[in-house]
This record gives structure tokens, C-alpha cells and sequence, in this order.
């Protein structure tokens, strides 16, 4: 008699084994579509788990650049609108000259004019010196105290920084946070660096009769005046420019998150249609497998003899 | 001769109750995995008497024999071989797969991601306090992280040196126990039940170190068993009745090394193999680790030593610590993060030198792309063990089938034998009953 059989033991094992392969299959793709996830953890597939961790960081990282963008376009408005409000400030102030450089306009409306300049004045000052929504000034560059100063002689001084420093808003582009108070309200008139704070200054002291001319004086100031409304129309220009960027850019942000949320999913969201057909399919092998296991299970010859 | 056809029947009986005992022993032991099946020898009897040339036989019916038992010593051998390859590759798939969970889920490149995103932040607005603030603490977080990691690296290595151990102080208890079957083998006589299980035991025994270590069995003539240990340099650990002790030590790195008898061995195969790789390698990403740890406090601190904070001051190292053990946040007040180029004035927005840090853990040997590749390599090495110990898990499973389909129990063969072995039975008593009456016939004669 040779010694080969059918180990009763053996087709236990096996038949057990691979249910307990059906199972852990099944278990397996429970879990993903519970967890939505098509990795369970890195092993499972190590190059799409790299990719899901490179685009987990690009998206983190995109966020963040998409809210500064959003803070940047609030700033440049924030800024854009303060130079608007000056520029109808300093048209105010030209009409002003204008009416001051008239002959007929007698000492008694030239006090009044000076009057409302200094006013004008102050404005300029104020608003030159304005704040974001955040309490930072517009522009004051990479300076957190106030863009302008005034000493005791009503001289305004700029005392910020040259530059306004830029944010980085998409991978590779960074733009500038804002404009220097350096490049809104001083300009160069005839050669000599002036500013709008001393074109006010100088007509209103003339017109308060400190020039034995009120009428050149005014007439002189036009001039300076006009400066400063190129230089203002200039920086609105420039940030209007700017925001338009912010907003292409801010564009560009929400369909670079599409596509990676897109990538992100291809590569590592459950393929539900898919998991399921995969689930029923291994139910019924499972179903079967464990139906035959107890059909042959019951078949020994012990059953058969009574 | 009617007596004769009494001790025939009865030494019928005898043999055909001997081995439906022993089929009766087969089917008890249908599901014991170390079981080998046996069977019973039988021999005729027939004494032969001769004077001269006149010979008389007499029939003496059967005479039960020895208690053979199923073996296959190179299947035996296949099946150890296998379960010893298997056990390598899976010590070390669980030991480094858990050495993976313990980096994946403690968030070493979560926490990298969420400070360098807190930085970036922290551009749009260098001054303002709360963004400041966040960003220390995504700093804080991420140290938190790699000191997770560094405990969780450092939990798994324990795990694994426990085992080591603990399957150290088993081997050294099974080849005391295999020596003892060696003693107890030579003096068994051959063909007895005792002896079957005896090599029941050997077998066992020998299978049970196979899964440890890599063997080298030598069987000898009276079934003993002499095991060398396969390795380098190969170390004797049973022979005949005498045992070796096996030990296991650990460096401070977290490698293990074993000895037997006192002699120093690297194991060739076996669970503890694996056990032992995955230490090595549980030490290179210690290694790894601290090294990431490392570079990512460098970079901030140096960032730190080349700018100002925002009351104008040089920046003070913003992590302390050498390694993932020890990382952590020793910047005082957020306001001390050097943000500006060194020489800007206090409260200066500039943020020449926060993007030059954001650049360095940005950059190619940045922390963020450290962390990626070692979690790659990682993951990858799981996955090529995990498809490995799957591959050696059907051969062993393959092999498994196989020694049972040499010595296990069928039990529709031993049903079978039950039914031949219970008429043989009854015709035994037929003829005892048949030797009766012929007695009483004969008793019965007038």
C-alpha cells in the first residue's frame, strides 16, 4: 500500500486558506470604499503614495498662496482707493490754484482758499499715511511705522522704505506688495525732488501772504500740481495693473487646485462603480467557495456507512 | 489439529484488533498537524518441523508486526526549508511594516508641509503678530512630529527585540528538548508506538527551530537528530543528547547579534534572520530620521543666524536639539522668527530672509524632499516584501500540503480500513466459532 493519500488535514488547510484570501479581499476593499481611499498605507502601491504626498503638499502650499493672493488684492485695493481719493483731493486743490490765480479773487478769497488748501493739506497727509485692513501701512514699503512724518516747520518727510517688498503668490511669481509713499507723492518738478505735501505747503503759505505775488504764486503751483496728479494717476495705473495680475493669478490658483484635486483623486480616491462590481464578485466566489467547502467537507466515507 | 484453528483464529483476532486500534489512533489524529500515520506490519506464522527428510507445517495463523509510520524525510525537509524562508520574509515585512505605520501616521511630513505653508503664510504679512505666532507653532508641531516618529521608530524596534528574545529563550528550550528526544530515541526499541512518537517529536522539534533559524538536520541511522545552524560561521546546536544555548544581544543602535554556546554567528535564515535585517534596517532609518531632523533644524537656525527679528535684533536658533529625539522649539517669543535680512531696522517688512528659509526646505535637500524619499524607500521595501513573503507563502503552503499528503491521516482511506479491519474481525470469530463446533462435534461422537 503506498504511502501518497488525500490528506484530510491538508484540503482543510487549503480549502481554509483561500477563504481567508476571499476575506481579507473583501475586507480590503470594504475599507476602501469606507475610507473613500485607494491606499490604505504606503506599501500598497509606494509610487502613487509619493504622488499623493507631492500634490498633499502642493495643494497645502497652493492654499496658502491663494489666501495671500486674496490678502494681497485687499491691499492693493485698500492702497488703489486711498490714491483715488487723492487724486480728486489734488483736482480739488488745482481748481483751487486756478480760482486763486484769477485777478479777481481778492485777498479776502485767496485767505479762504488757503484756508480750505490746508485743509486739502491735512487730508493728503492722513490719507498718505492710511492703513490696511490689518493695521499695516499702505505705504510705508517694509516699514511698520507711519510712511510720513511732519516736524514742527509743517515739513512732511517720507520715512519709509524705497521698496514695498513682493508676496509670493503662485510657484515662481511673486508681486510687489504695494507702492513706496516714495513713488505716489514725490516726484522731481524741473529737476529739483519735490512733493505734493510741499506743492500744498508752499501755495497755501503764499496765499496766506507770505509771497508779495499771490497771483505767479499760484500760478507756479499749477504746475507742481499737474505733478502730482501724473504721479498719482501713474501709481493707480500700477496697482490697477497689479490687481488685475492678483486676480489672474488668484484665476490660475483655482483651476491649478481642480486639476490637483482631479490628480489627487485619479490617483488615490476609491473607484467606487469599481470597488463594488470587485466586492460582489468576490461575495459570490466567496459564497461559493464556502457552499463547496461544505459539500466536500461532508463527503467522507464515514457519512456513507451506516 | 482443532487447537490450531483456535490460536489461527485468535491470533487473527489479535492482529485485526491491534490495527483497528491503530486506525482508531489515525483518525483521532486526522487533525493533528505533527502526526504521521502509521500502520501496522503483519508476518504469517507457519513453524515447520522436520525429522530427516519428513517436514511438518504447522499453520500458526498471523503474527502482528512493527508500527510503521509514514515518512518522507526529503519532503519533511522541503516543507522546513520553506516555512524557514517564509518565516524571514515575514519577520521582516511586519517589523518594517510597522516600522512604516510608526512614520506614516506620526505626520513627519505633515508637520513639514504645515510649517513651510505656515512660512509662506507669514510672507504675506512678516509683522503681524498671529502669523508669527502660527508659524512657531506649525515649528512646534512639526518637532512634535518627529519625536513621534522617533518614539513610534523606536516602539516597533522594541516589539521586534522582544520577540527576538522571547523566540531566543524558545529555541533554546526546543533544542534541549530535541536532545532529550535524542537521548530517549536511542534506547526506543525499533517498531514500537513509543518510537513513532518520538519521531513525531523529533520532527516537530525540528521544524519548530527550522522556523527560527535556518538548519542543517543530520538524521542518523537510529533517528536521532544533529542540528547545525546555518549561518556564519555554521555552529553545532544539537548533538546527539547535548544542546547549546542560544542568546541574543542588542547594540546600541538597536542591531541584534546572536551566539550559541558562546560563539558568535550571523543566522543564514530563519524568522530570527529577518528579525535581525529588519533591526539593521530599523537603525538606517533611525539614521535617516535624525539625519531629516537634523538638517531641518540647520536650516531654520542658520536662516535664524543670517536675519533679524522684528525688534531688529540678529535671530536666536529657532530649534534646539540634534536629532528626532530631541527636537524642539527654543525661540523664545514668536516675534524673535528672523524674517528680515540681517541690517533691516525693527518692524521692517522685508522678507528677503523668510524666503530664503522657505527656499532651503523647499529646496532639493530640504526636509520636505527628505521626508518624501525616506517614506518612499520605506514603503517601497515593505511592498517588495509583502509581494516576497506572498511568493514564499504559497511555496511553503505548497510544501505544507505536501509532507500531509505523504504522512497525514485520509480519513475515507482509514473509513475504509475501519469496514476491511471489522469483517476481517468477525471472520476471525467465524472461525473460532467454526473450531467450537468442530469440537463439539467431535466431543459429540457415540
Amino acid at each position: 500500500m503506498g504511502f501518497v493519500t488525500n490528506s484530510a488535514g491538508s484540503f482543510f488547510n487549503r480549502s481554509l486558506a483561500q477563504m481567508a484570501d476571499l476575506r481579507a479581499g473583501i475586507e480590503r476593499t470594504r475599507a476602501q470604499i469606507a475610507t473613500g481611499r485607494k491606499l490604505e498605507r504606503g506599501s500598497d502601491d509606494p509610487a502613487a503614495a509619493a504622488q499623493l504626498r507631492s500634490i498633499a503638499r502642493r495643494e497645502a502650499l497652493a492654499r496658502v498662496e491663494g489666501d495671500n493672493a486674496a490678502r494681497l488684492g485687499q491691499d492693493l485695493a485698500a492702497g488703489a482707493s486711498e490714491i483715488e481719493a487723492v487724486t480728486a483731493l489734488l483736482q480739488r486743490a488745482r481748481e483751487l490754484a486756478v480760482q486763486a490765480a484769477s485777478t479777481p479773487t481778492g485777498p479776502d478769497g485767496r485767505q479762504a482758499i488757503a484756508f480750505e488748501l490746508e485743509q486739502l493739506g491735512q487730508e493728503l497727509f492722513s490719507r498718505a499715511n492710511a492703513v490696511s485692513l490689518t493695521g499695516e501701512p499702505l505705504f510705508a514699503g517694509q516699514s511698520t511705522g507711519a510712511a510720513f512724518t511732519r516736524d514742527a516747520a509743517g515739513n512732511v518727510t517720507y520715512v519709509g522704505t524705497p521698496e514695498s517688498g513682493a508676496v509670493p503668490v503662485a510657484p515662481g511669481t511673486a508681486i510687489e506688495r504695494g507702492l513706496p509713499g516714495s513713488s505716489v507723492f514725490e516726484f522731481d518738478l524741473n529737476g529739483t525732488p519735490s512733493s505734493a505735501f510741499a506743492v500744498l505747503g508752499t501755495l497755501t503759505a503764499a496765499l496766506q501772504g507770505g509771497a508779495p505775488d499771490p497771483v505767479a504764486a499760484a500760478n507756479a503751483a499749477l504746475e507742481g500740481i499737474d505733478a502730482a496728479l501724473d504721479t498719482t494717476n501713474r501709481a493707480v495705473t500700477i496697482l490697477g495693473t497689479r490687481m488685475a495680475w492678483t486676480e489672474q493669478v488668484e484665476a490660475q490658483q483655482g483651476e491649478r487646485m481642480i486639476v490637483l484635486a482631479e490628480r489627487r483623486s485619479r490617483v488615490g480616491d476609491t473607484d467606487i462603480a469599481d470597488a463594488i462590481a470587485r466586492l460582489q464578485q468576490s461575495l459570490t466566489a466567496l459564497e461559493a467557495s464556502q457552499s463547496a467547502f461544505a459539500r466536500v467537507s461532508s463527503l467522507t466515507l464515514f457519512d456513507a456507512l451506516r | 489439529m482443532p487447537t490450531a484453528i483456535f490460536t489461527i483464529g485468535r491470533s487473527g483476532l489479535s492482529a485485526s484488533r491491534r490495527s483497528l486500534e491503530l486506525t482508531a489512533q489515525n483518525i483521532a489524529n486526522a487533525s493533528n498537524p505533527d502526526y504521521s500515520r502509521r500502520v501496522l506490519t503483519q508476518g504469517e506464522l507457519v513453524m515447520t518441523g522436520s525429522i530427516g527428510t519428513n517436514s511438518v507445517d504447522s499453520l500458526g495463523g498471523v503474527k502482528p508486526g512493527t508500527i510503521e509510520r509514514a515518512e518522507s524525510a526529503l519532503v519533511q525537509r522541503q516543507a522546513r526549508d520553506s516555512a524557514s524562508a517564509l518565516a524571514a520574509a515575514e519577520a521582516e515585512f511586519f517589523a518594517l511594516r510597522e516600522a512604516e505605520s510608526a512614520l506614516e501616521t506620526s505626520g513627519v511630513f505633515t508637520g513639514i508641509v504645515d510649517f513651510e505653508a505656515a512660512l509662506t503664510r507669514l510672507q504675506n504679512n512678516p509683522t503681524e503678530p498671529a502669523l508669527r505666532l502660527s508659524a512657531v507653532e506649525a515649528g512646534r508641531k512639526m518637532a512634535g512630529n518627529f519625536r513621534i516618529a522617533n518614539g513610534t521608530l523606536a516602539n516597533a524596534r522594541g516589539l521586534v527585540q522582544a520577540e527576538a528574545s522571547a523566540e531566543a529563550l524558545t529555541v533554546s528550550e526546543r533544542a534541549a528538548e530535541l536532545a532529550k528526544i535524542n537521548a530517549d530515541l536511542v534506547s526506543a526499541r525499533e517498531g514500537t508506538a513509543g518510537r513513532a512518537a518520538l519521531l513525531d517529536a523529533r520532527d516537530k522539534a525540528l521544524r519548530g527551530l527550522a522556523e527560527e533559524f535556518a538548519i542543517t538536520p543530520t538524521i542518523n541511522a537510529n533517528g536521532t537528530a544533529d542540528v547545525t545552524l546555518t549561518g556564519v560561521p555554521p555552529v553545532a546546536l544539537v548533538t546527539g543528547a547535548t544542546a547549546q544555548n542560544v542568546s541574543v544581544t542588542f547594540a546600541a543602535d538597536g542591531t541584534a547579534s546572536f551566539s550559541v554556546g558562546g560563539t558568535p554567528f550571523v543566522p543564514g535564515g530563519g524568522a530570527m534572520a529577518g528579525r535581525a535585517s529588519a533591526l539593521a534596517e530599523m537603525a538606517d532609518l533611525q539614521t535617516s530620521l535624525d539625519a531629516l531632523a537634523s538638517s531641518a533644524i540647520n536650516l531654520a537656525n542658520t536662516a535664524q543666524a543670517n536675519g533679524v527679528g522684528l525688534d531688529g535684533n540678529p535671530g536666536q536658533p529657532l530649534f534646539g536639539g540634534t536629532g528626532a529625539g530631541d527636537i524642539n522649539i527654543v525661540l523664545a517669543s514668536a516675534d524673535g522668527l528672523a524674517t528680515a535680512p540681517a541690517g533691516a531696522p525693527a518692524g521692517s517688512r522685508d522678507v528677503a530672509n523668510l524666503a530664503a528659509l522657505i527656499a532651503s526646505y523647499a529646496g532639493p535637500s530640504g526636509p520636505a524632499t527628505g521626508a518624501d524619499s525616506l517614506l518612499l524607500g520605506l514603503s517601497s521595501r515593505v511592498s517588495a516584501l509583502e509581494t516576497r513573503a506572498e511568493g514564499l507563502s504559497v511555496v511553503a503552503a505548497s510544501a505544507e500540503a505536501e509532507l500531509l499528503r505523504e504522512t497525514g491521516v485520509d480519513l475515507d482511506d482509514e473509513a475504509a480500513n475501519l469496514v476491511r479491519l471489522q469483517q476481517a474481525f468477525e471472520a476471525n470469530s467465524r472461525v473460532i466459532q467454526v473450531a467450537a463446533e468442530l469440537f463439539d462435534t467431535i466431543l459429540g461422537l457415540r
